[in-house]
């Protein structure tokens, strides 16, 4: 169903390819991440290697949008260290963390689209990181990003959809939308917060198999935290499972059955 | 008892409680009370008798005869100087617009930059709001120079407190998940800034943005009474040179220009609003030459010449100001000697004597106002007095009274009656009395009238059916009408004395004539502080009641 998608891509050279085979997309080393008084991660140590798929899963309050907060540099760990496309994002001036986060892409729950405007002038702001000054209206995009824009909304399913407003578009076709969005930074890295957490069933396997798909094509990384164990199993190459601030789990999907993650999310779990 | 079940009452009694009374908030009756003490106060201290009325009847009568023929004057000057009113409001109103875009952002909660550039400009729009244009007028003139570029410079300083603290409101509203989303590609702040937040904002801020040169093009009909340009300016020379017939003649022709342009901004609201439910449709463009091209469409097209017909007469208007190059050097010496001479300020017992005055004409007014606004809404209210014909007169005597700028009331008073704050109060009372009814209007519009309609089927007279049945309802908007009315009076309250019609005014005029800088810094600083102090004190009060 989702084969012939496609459309005129490039043949996909993995963007991880740059940074040399060896290096991975993402190393944590003993973080730990407190609020004031709250300490919401103990030492966790983490390493994805490029163009894996990781599902984050785990129950609510376990910490898992402040670790993908973590990566992006949107937080700043407490302690330890984090290191994400060879950056160090505590290191960064407040340009070098632009210029990285150029490099990562970021899939929210809640979509963060402008709701009055046209799909495509949402998607065409995914660029904005690589352009100087501010825009707006589509036509004060250059060509080569215009034309980048209605390619990968054809990516996503929704070349006949550019021209309509955001807030007519269902919600799985807006968080295509915002997946588009994010396609047009070319990332090497793609963290998604909880993306189908507001979809019904049928979209939110349909959005997150596009998801897989576009990341087999381009090659990026995903970190993507999940709370369906269903979905999980279904699109992740390994799943890491956090629980009161610690991860608990980690292992490859082909190797985990969905009593070990429901176990992750009962009342009096293992460990 | 019988209206009791059906007052829209937030805090009614969970459901198993036995049934209580609604409780009454203290406001409700302590607000009327404050303006009753105040006005009978006021009324002592003005001098009002049904005695000193009838006589200032005889004098305007008087007055009037002597304004009869009314004559223009040589026309094409008066055009001339009706076109340059315009100019001066549109020019003021967008460098106003444009100005208020930074500093909103950088005042709005959302900011993340530094706290003292948020204080600084959330201080910038306060002061700005409560300051009326024409002060900033008389300040600009000294500056600047006489004509219209001091004139739409005061407008635009006043407006951008108006526009700004609205913008700062529509942004702080905003959800912050776009915002978010963007700055996590590695846009800047400025970027993010205008791709999302600007752009939600846009058709809020835009009508807005129409409102308001609505209200200044009615502040620049009287920005030449000191001599900042516009039509104003012949008023000014026609009443100093006491040809009342010409200053008559004057006074129509702003009429007509405000009345036409009340008709014109009435027909753009509508095509507006029109056009807001086509622009729903999901398809935004139809398709282009190629995938990634917008094609035209009329609407498309509509858009574009309306946003290219705005930015043009912008342009036309700043080009009319005629800036004078040679003599900015001047200028900034100018406002340099102002600005070095406002410290430090002087505080006298004329300057808060001054406030005083101008406080007490606004508050009595108010209340003479609300009274009057009140019957006046009533009798044209179609479903409380069934009279089609004196309701549909009396709306169109609200419009066109409403459409006369205060201070030339006030003119019209002093020269009928002599100097003082008598003069301000019958000007302020006629607009408070126009304003009270409109709004009074339309709250009793929408009104249910259910429970009017069910007094009256079981045999309540009309007034018991307006009190038990409509009242209850009404209370809530009415205070906060009532409030928002006297902050709209306060602040004209305090030009009037420019006229010579009572309170600070005069004395603020003259002390920039007579380069007396300390007391207009004194005079500033107090009326800021009043102006907003009342404005918290109803805002307070607001809240309480409603
Ligand atoms: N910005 C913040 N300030 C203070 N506490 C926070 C903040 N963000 C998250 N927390 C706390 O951290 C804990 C984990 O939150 P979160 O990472 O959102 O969990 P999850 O995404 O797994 O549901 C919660 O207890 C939450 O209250
Ligand atoms: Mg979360």
């Amino acid at each position: 169903m989702t084969a012939d998608l496609t459309g005129p891509v490039s043949p996909a050279i993995p963007r991880s390819a740059r940074t040399g085979p060896a290096a991975a997309s993402i190393t944590l080393a003993q973080v730990s991440k407190r609020f004031g008084d709250n300490e919401v991660l103990h030492g966790v140590d983490l390493t994805v290697r490029p163009g894996e798929f990781v599902a984050l899963v785990g129950p609510s309050g376990a910490g898992k949008s402040t670790l993908l907060r973590l990566l992006n540099g949107g937080h700043l760990p407490t302690a330890g260290t984090v290191e994400v496309l060879g950056r160090n994002p505590a290191a960064c001036s407040r340009r070098d963390l632009r210029e990285l986060r150029t490099r990562i892409g970021f899939v929210f729950q809640q979509f963060g689209l402008v709701g009055r405007l046209t799909a495509m002038e949402n998607v065409l702001m995914g660029a904005l990181g690589s352009l100087a000054m501010p825009r707006y209206g589509i036509m004060t995009y250059p060509r080569r990003l215009r034309d980048q824009a209605v390619e990968n909304l054809e990516r996503v399913g929704l070349l006949e959809q550019r021209f309509q407003r955001c807030d007519t578009l269902s919600g799985g076709q807006q968080q295509r939308v915002a997946i588009a969005r994010m396609l047009m930074q070319q990332a090497e890295l793609v963290l998604a917060d909880e993306p189908v957490a507001s979809l019904d069933p049928a979209a939110s396997i349909s959005v997150l198999q596009t998801l897989k798909k576009l990341s087999a094509e381009d090659g990026f990384t995903v970190v993507c935290s999940l709370h369906q164990v269903d979905l999980a199993l279904a699109v992740s190459d390994r799943v890491v499972a956090v629980r009161g601030g610690q991860f608990i789990m980690d292992t490859p999907t082909a190797a985990t059955t969905e009593q070990d993650i429901r176990a992750v999310y009962a009342e009096h779990g293992s460990r | 008892m019988l209206a009791t079940p059906t007052r829209p009452d937030a805090r009614s009694a969970p459901p198993g409680t036995a049934p209580r009374p609604p409780r009454i908030p203290a406001a409700t009756w302590a607000i009327p009370l404050f303006y009753l003490g105040v006005t009978l106060f006021g009324m002592w201290w003005i001098d009002i008798r049904p005695g000193a009325i009838a006589a200032g009847l005889g004098d305007i009568a008087r007055l009037l005869d002597r304004m009869v023929p009314p004559t223009t004057g040589p026309v094409p000057s008066l055009l001339t100087l009706v076109v340059e009113t315009l100019w001066i409001a549109i020019a003021g109103t967008g460098i106003a617009a444009i100005l208020s875009v930074p500093l909103s952002a950088a005042a709005a909660s959302t900011y993340t930059g530094p706290r003292w550039v948020q204080w600084l400009c959330r201080a910038l729009i306060v002061v700005t709001r409560a300051v009326p244009s024409l002060v900033f007028a008389i300040i600009f003139v000294r500056i600047f120079g006489l004509g219209p570029l001091a004139g739409a410079l005061a407008v635009s300083v006043h407006s951008i407190g108006m526009i700004g603290k609205m913008m700062t409101d529509v942004f702080e509203e905003q959800s912050p998940q776009p915002r978010e989303a963007i700055a996590a590609t590695g846009a800047t702040r400025v970027q993010a800034f205008f791709a999302t937040t600007m752009t939600r904002a846009l058709p809020q801020v835009s009508s807005f943005v129409l409102y308001r040169l609505d209200i200044n093009i009615r502040a620049s009909a009287v920005l030449g009474l000191v001599g900042a340009g516009g039509i104003g300016v012949a008023l000014q020379t026609a009443i100093g040179s006491l040809d009342y017939r010409r200053a008559a003649g004057i006074i129509i022709v702003i009429i007509v220009l405000l009345m036409v342009l009340e008709l014109v901004s009435f027909l753009v609201q509508r095509s507006l609003a029109e056009h807001s439910d086509t622009s729903t449709a999901s398809q935004v463009f139809v398709p282009g030459k190629d995938a990634a091209t917008p094609g035209w469409s009329t609407a498309r097209g509509a858009r574009a010449l309306g946003v290219a017909a705005a930015v043009a007469l912008f342009l036309a208007a700043l080009s009319t100001l005629s800036i004078p190059f040679d003599r900015l050097a001047r200028a900034g010496e100018n406002a340099g000697a102002l600005l070095s001479g406002f410290v430090p300020p002087v505080f006298t017992m004329d300057i808060a004597y001054g406030i005083f005055e101008s406080v007490l004409m606004a508050l009595t007014a108010t209340s003479f106002g609300v009274v009057i606004g009140l019957i006046i809404a009533v009798l044209s209210t179609d479903h409380l007095v069934r009279a089609r014909a004196l309701g549909g007169a009396l709306r169109a005597a609200v419009v066109v009274i409403r459409g006369v700028p205060d201070i030339i009331y006030a003119l019209v008073f002093v020269a009928a009656l002599g100097l003082g704050p008598f003069a301000g109060f019958l000007a302020l009372a006629i607009s408070c009395s126009a304003l009270a009814a409109k709004f009074f209007t339309d709250a009793l519009q929408n009104i249910d009238p259910a429970p009017l309609r069910a007094l009256e089927a079981v045999g309540a007279g009309r007034l018991q059916a307006f009190v038990s049945g409509v009242w209850p309802q009404f209370v809530p908007s009415f205070i906060g009408n009532s409030l928002f009315t006297s902050d709209l009076a306060l602040r004209e309250s305090a030009v009037l004395g420019i006229v010579g019609a009572g309170g600070i005014g005069f004395l603020l005029q003259e002390s920039v004539a007579s380069v007396d800088y300390q007391t207009t810094a004194g005079i500033l600083i107090g009326l800021v502080a009043v102006v907003v102090a009342l404005e918290q004190l109803a805002r307070w009060a607001r809240r309480k009641v409603i």
